[in-house]
């Protein structure tokens, strides 16, 4: 395994892929399109992942504290003071799964409340006196999948009258997302079956049209991995020069994409270019020059039998 | 240098033996032909040189070694000792001269200043010096001939292996063919030639092996054709 052989070996598949041009066009647009197809639904599925992310990140657990109105037993009728409030919220951020939360006073909590109700906030005129809010914990879970179980735990400490998270909600929302990766992964694992066999068979027929001259290569006494190490480059060349067409394409159009849903509708979720198109890019071009050499390799087998 | 020991083919599918309990013998430095009816089996008994086929029993050892017995990876070596010759040439059409004959170095990790050396003579031997760059597939029939002697003998072989190397040629080139043949073999290299080429076989009075359905059927120092046509 020298160097010169390597040399040889590269210029033989160039030399190759030039004399036989158009089929070498052909190829490399076969390859071309399959990879088209399977980073348009990598594209997809990495973005339907990316709104399940960013939907999940919004699912919040609220832990009303206790009041001197709550009926609740565990809270005794008694306002709490604010050193008993801060245990609990010590008490809170220790539940493992919690990223983040945020004390609300029942104060804040009807400031908020106008707020959102903006030009009508007139209707709570007046309740300044007599505020019929509680204070709550506002919980982040790290993952949608603790919800449940960071709400039944913070239930339990002394002092939260009840818990809400929407349970119908997120359940609902952990199905849905579950179906989308699952079948996101799901296509493109087919889509990469199906690229696989298409330049297999696209670099069997290149392999096939030049059995002749391995079977003379093999008869002078070339060694198959001197008959192999052309064919591989060519496969290689085939399948990276075909990935970076697909990627081209992808990349550009993804880009125009992105700024017109930007611009149109700015509140939906969209993986950014900047993001994702560097590691797909690099991943499909990995990808299609394995395809390739390992394509050509599988289709010289038969060929190599002399 | 050869040795056929009992040697029998049977191709799977085929209601004969192709080679029938074989038994020869050829020496360093021979100039051999093979001769017979199409057939016959002198194609089989060549492609057990090169060792393309197997033999089903029995044994063809290549200088007392049994080629049977020399593992897949080692073949290629093997081949790179002998030069193969065929009546189709098996030239790539598409290269030049000057790469069909470079071809056989390059497969074999000859340094590129040895092939600058080693392919014009061969060629000049050849007298194809002045075709050196033209493209296999512009040449006549004789010429491409000229190339692949040129291709078997640039790696000085000790075994020349022609299978019908005149079958596709006009008398002339016929003879020569059968010229530089000779003269590979007055350099040393062993030569067995299987031809239907009955007037030069009677002419050069070289050792004729006659094959008839499978088995040796004459042995002859300076021995004739011996067939009608």
């Amino acid at each position: 395994m020298n160097l010169r052989a390597w040399v040889t070996a590269i210029r033989d598949a160039l030399r190759s892929m030039t004399q036989s041009s158009l089929m070498s066009l052909a190829s490399i647009a076969t390859v071309a399109v399959s990879l088209l197809v399977l980073s348009v639904v990598l594209l997809l599925a990495l973005n339907l992942d990316y709104m399940a992310e960013s939907v999940e990140k919004e699912v919040q657990i609220k832990a009303y504290l206790c009041s001197a109105q709550d009926e609740d037993p565990t809270c005794n009728k008694q306002e709490l003071k604010d050193e008993q409030k801060k245990i609990i919220v010590e008490q809170v951020r220790k539940v493992p799964g919690v990223r983040e939360l945020r004390f609300v006073s029942k104060e804040e909590a009807l400031q908020e409340m106008k707020e959102e109700f903006g030009e009508q906030k007139d209707i709570l005129e007046g309740l300044e006196g007599e505020n019929p809010l509680r204070d709550s914990v506002e919980i982040q879970a790290q993952d949608v999948q603790q919800v449940t179980a960071i709400a039944e735990a913070v239930a339990k400490i002394q002092g939260v009258a009840d818990v809400n998270y929407g349970q119908a909600y997120v359940n609902t929302l952990m199905t849905f997302t579950r179906a989308i990766r699952i079948g996101g992964v799901g296509l493109v694992l087919m889509l990469i079956i199906a690229t696989v066999l298409t330049i297999s068979n696209t670099i069997r027929l290149a392999v096939y049209a030049r059995r002749r001259e391995v079977a003379i290569m093999k008869l002078v006494g070339a060694t198959d991995w001197f008959i192999r190490r052309p064919f591989m480059m060519e496969g290689i060349f085939l399948g990276v020069f075909g990935a970076l067409i697909a990627m081209g394409l992808t990349g550009y159009g993804y880009s125009k994409v992105v700024v017109y849903m930007d611009q149109n509708i700015p509140f939906w979720p969209v993986a950014r270019p900047e993001h994702v198109l560097m590691n797909q890019t690099l991943g499909l071009v990995v990808l299609g020059g394995v395809l390739g050499a390992a394509g050509s390799l599988i289709s010289l087998r038969r060929f190599l039998k002399v | 240098m050869i040795q056929f020991v009992n040697v029998t083919k049977v191709y799977p599918n085929a209601h004969a033996p192709a080679l029938n309990g074989v038994n020869l013998s050829i020496g360093r430095g021979e100039f051999v032909f093979v001769v017979g009816p199409s057939g016959a089996g002198k194609s089989t008994l060549m492609k057990l040189l090169y060792r393309e086929e197997l033999p089903s029993s029995g044994k063809v050892l290549l200088d007392g070694k049994d080629i049977a017995r020399v593992r897949e990876g080692d073949v290629p070596y093997l081949r790179r000792q002998l030069g193969v010759i065929f009546q189709d040439f098996k030239l790539l059409p598409e290269r030049t001269v000057f790469e069909n004959v470079a071809f056989a170095l390059e497969c074999t990790d000859v340094a590129r200043r040895e092939i600058m050396r080693r392919v014009p003579a061969s060629l000049e031997l050849v007298g194809l010096r002045h075709k050196t760059h033209s493209k296999a597939s512009e040449l006549s029939g004789g010429e491409q001939q000229r190339v692949a002697v040129a291709r078997a003998i640039v790696r000085n072989p000790v075994l020349v292996i022609a299978d019908e190397p005149t079958g596709n040629l006009d008398p002339e080139n016929s003879w020569a063919i059968m010229k530089l043949l000779t003269d590979i073999n007055k350099m040393g290299a062993t030569v067995v030639v299987a031809t239907h080429a009955k007037n030069i076989v009677n002419e050069m009075k070289k050792r004729v092996i006659a094959i008839e359905k499978g088995k040796v059927a004459r042995d002859e120092e300076r021995g004739t054709y011996g067939y009608e046509s």
